[in-house]
């Protein structure tokens, strides 16, 4: 016995009902009984969409890595191993394209609504004549279009459907160490697959070990700076605290401050705003999508959030400070996507990255040796093209 | 075993669980459930309810009614069904209609799902007049509910109306107007209210 959509075997999980046997590992995407035929999603793409329109032409890098791309993939898997702010998206436009010109089916999927939202829009500005359509939780009448954008959840909707999938973050939440979501995600493609990722781990590795995949890495931002080496320190908590307060008074740009827990945001908030112009963010508030269009406004200097903001939002010109309290909150992932938000602006790759924790942490060390790796093969891939 | 809904093991918690009938719920999600015997007043008629109306509570039945999870029909009566059994012998029970479009595509009704336990004997002849869906109305297109019920089947003694979960009450206040004429007494056991 194996379940059709999510791959499970234990016989724990099954359950005999009045229409018959069926999956209970699955049951969040409705019921599939295991005699159900799996039906793929059928629409059709229309034809002259493939133009697309760039704000920056590609470095040299870029189109380097972004060729090989588009050769690789008519074979096998690729596997995008790229720093923060590498321009993953962009890399994957021209192999877009090159799938719409044939009347091919393609899809975007990555972990956040927010994000969604976010790439929609990018994509309509790069793919005028196409219409993109964005699917997500809440946000799924029409599920056919030119190209797809849509959240990891809801691929369970496109069994066996496209010919080229997009998984983009594919190490972090809600993927990571879910099975059952990651075989529904690898089900929902009869063609090629390209994940991309800042940090590549064991898990990620296991579950696409079946498969035929090349490795592509990319350690250069286009604006060609090398990645902010965060400054580590360790401490008490209260003298932390201290130095955040100074570090706050002194600094003159936004800054982000992620912390651990909701609580800890609450709480520091409640100090906090008697002493700078703070706000909050956190995954249950009520006032998440407007305190966060405040702060990038720039209403607001600084901003308290948990780990709702580590991905995938670019703001211009940030510092980060991430405050570990708790241990086994931020894993190597998510703490590389955290310092990865500094030095976004194109034309002012710079900023200030601390982390202040008071234990020492196998994951900061991770984190910290990953960042030095990754501006150690910028420097000798800046050095090789300068011969 | 593994709480069916939230997939932790079960650890068993209490003399109950032990000695008369094994919990299908891990002891922190029937902690949350909050169950409770209370009572309002209906057109009249003593209603019975059990839960609240809580997140967890809406996410549980969400998963039974629209994601057809049918292995959880065992976790609601957990701990009633004997004072019900006790407390309505003799009684013929009435399952609220759903729509007959739900019904196929579903495979079960819900409601016999889960009250079926109690043994009681079901009443047939209850008939709507036209399908009619509550979902995204308001209270005065929902008002117009009450009469979209008919019964054309014999008269009934004593009778027990099953639910699952009561907003407004009009469909029960239906349900009410069209077999108050045929019975003698009338029972309401819904399982929670908003």
């Amino acid at each position: 016995m194996e379940c059709k959509r999510c791959g499970n075997k234990d016989p724990a999980y099954f359950y005999e009902g009045h229409k018959g046997i069926y999956c209970r590992k699955c049951i969040g995407f409705k019921r599939i009984l295991l005699d159900e035929d799996t039906k793929s999603y059928e629409y059709s793409v229309s034809e002259n969409v493939e133009k697309f329109y760039f704000d920056y032409p590609l470095t040299r890098y870029q189109q380097e890595v972004s060729d090989k791309c588009r050769n690789l993939i008519k074979e096998k898997d690729v596997l995008l191993h790229c720093v923060c702010g590498a321009g993953k998206t962009e890399l994957v436009v021209e192999t877009i394209s090159d799938f719409l010109k044939e009347g091919k089916k393609v899809c975007y999927a990555i972990s956040r609504k927010e994000v969604v939202i976010e790439l929609e829009k990018r994509f309509r500005a790069i793919f005028r004549d196409a219409s993109v359509i964005g699917v997500y939780g809440g946000h799924h009448d029409v599920l056919s279009g030119d190209l797809i954008v849509c959240t990891t959840h809801q691929l369970f909707r496109y069994q066996k459907t496209f010919d080229l999938l997009i998984i983009d973050e594919v190490d972090a939440f809600p993927l990571k160490g879910n099975y059952e979501l990651m075989h529904i995600a690898i089900n929902s493609a009869k063609g090629n697959i390209i994940y991309s990722t800042a940090t590549v781990n064991d898990f990620l590795l296991k579950s696409i070990k079946k498969r035929n995949y090349e490795e592509l890495t990319l350690f250069i931002r286009p604006s060609l700076k090398p990645l902010i080496e965060p400054l580590i320190l360790y401490s008490n908590k209260f003298f932390l605290l201290l130095y955040m307060f100074r570090l706050m008074q002194t600094m003159t740009n936004q800054c982000i401050i992620f912390v651990s827990s909701k609580k800890e945001c609450r709480r520091l908030y409640s100090v906090l705003k008697h002493l700078f112009s703070i706000t909050y963010v956190y995954a249950e508030s009520s006032k998440r999508k407007e305190n966060i269009e405040d702060f990038r406004n720039k209403k607001y200097q600084f901003i308290l959030a948990t780990t709702v903001l580590e991905r995938g939002i670019t703001i211009k010109d940030v510092n980060v400070i991430i405050l570990c309290f708790h241990k086994g909150v931020f894993d190597e992932g998510s703490l590389v996507q955290m310092l990865g938000r500094v030095g976004r602006n194109f034309l002012n790759p710079y900023g200030e990255a601390y982390i202040l924790s008071c234990f020492r942490d196998e994951e900061i060390n991770k984190a910290d040796e990953l960042i030095k790796r990754a501006n150690k093969e910028y420097e000798m891939s800046i050095l090789r093209q300068g011969n | 075993m593994k709480c069916l809904y939230c997939d932790r093991e079960i650890k068993i918690y209490s003399l109950y669980s032990l000695f008369i009938e094994e919990d299908l719920l891990c002891s922190d999600c029937r902690h949350k459930l909050k169950m409770k015997k209370r009572k309002f007043i209906l057109e009249g008629y003593k209603v019975t309810y059990f839960f609240d109306y809580n997140s967890l509570f809406k996410d549980i039945l969400l998963q039974y009614k629209e994601s057809y999870d049918e292995a959880l029909k065992e976790i609601f009566l957990y701990k009633i069904d004997i004072y019900l059994k006790l407390k309505y012998m003799g009684y013929q029970i009435l399952y609220v209609p759903s729509s007959e479009k739900k019904l196929i595509e579903r495979g079960f009704n819900h409601l016999e799902g889960i009250f079926k336990k109690l043994g009681l004997k079901e009443v047939k002849g209850l008939h709507k007049k036209e399908e009619l869906t509550q979902v995204g109305k308001t209270l005065v297109e929902r008002e117009k509910m009450i009469d979209n019920y008919y019964y054309d089947g014999p008269p009934i003694k004593k009778l027990l109306i099953v639910d699952d979960v009561c907003t407004t009450g009009s469909s029960l206040k239906g349900v009410i107007k069209a077999l108050r004429d045929s019975c003698t007494t009338i029972c309401i056991v819904i399982l929670a209210k908003v």
